[in-house]
């Protein structure tokens, strides 16, 4: 089969606008694929007792998409017959079970995008620079991932 | 010999700056821990999450310690705080 129509692609966005998982998948989605993963990140209403009133989002966009690139390229390493690969990420105000993160991978069969997927979320959490704010009720909070490795563990 | 470097600042870090980036006079030739205590003079209020923080100087990671940086006019220089995303 002629697959020089399929070059396999990454497409990474940090953007303020709701994010659409139709849209996400829509990217990946291949005639040489028989599975597309998809992992949605999205807000929770509540922290440690505290209600979450919304979350925001900021990035050091530029370091960010150059990280994200590097997350595609080391799957495309340790999966190679990943296809295409999409990383989401909305920054600004996000509401209440709205997504924050979508990321979608193809791949001919399932057991690739599945992992694939599990790495580039858990990947993205040690290592691309955005940051989160949770905001309460009477407070707020700059968020750190536990997979960051520079971070204070006593909080 | 010194050089101006862009200097950004996020979450945390540009509330307790008070600003998002700015301009900086540096020694060309300086530790990571040496640049920090030079932009903690300008920013008091930033030594409180000195434990917490890296740099990204050029897009890369740097731990806040002996690690010799090379400056470029014009490099930019990144407050990294603990980061959130996903």
């Amino acid at each position: 089969m002629d697959e020089t129509e399929d070059v396999p692609k990454d497409f990474i966005k940090l953007k303020s606008a709701k994010l659409s998982v139709d849209e996400v998948s829509e990217l990946v989605v291949s005639p040489y694929c028989g599975a597309v993963s998809l992992f949605i990140g999205t807000t929770r209403n509540n922290f440690e007792g505290k209600k979450v009133i919304h979350l925001e989002y900021e990035a050091y966009t530029s370091m960010a998409e150059t990280e994200i690139k590097k997350i595609c390229r080391d799957v495309r390493q340790k999966w190679p017959s990943v296809k295409h690969i999409a990383v989401y990420h909305r920054l600004g105000v996000v509401p209440i079970t709205e997504a924050s993160v979508i990321i979608a991978v193809s791949s001919p069969h399932r057991a690739e995008s599945l992992e694939a997927v599990m790495y580039c979320i858990n990947t993205l959490k040690a290592s691309v620079p955005i940051w989160k704010k949770e905001i309460y009720e009477d407070e707020y909070s700059w968020k750190e991932n536990k997979e960051c490795f520079w971070a204070n563990s006593e909080k | 010999m010194r050089c101006q470097v862009s200097v950004l600042y996020f979450a945390r870090s540009a509330e307790l700056a008070g600003l998002r980036s700015e301009t900086l006079s540096v020694p060309r030739q300086i530790t990571s821990l040496q640049l920090w205590e030079e932009i903690v003079k300008a920013h008091p209020r930033l030594a409180v999450i000195q434990d917490q923080v890296v740099f990204a100087v050029r897009q890369e990671y740097v731990l806040l310690g002996d690690q010799l940086l090379v400056l470029q006019p014009g490099d930019e220089v990144a407050i990294i705080p603990p980061i959130s995303g996903g």
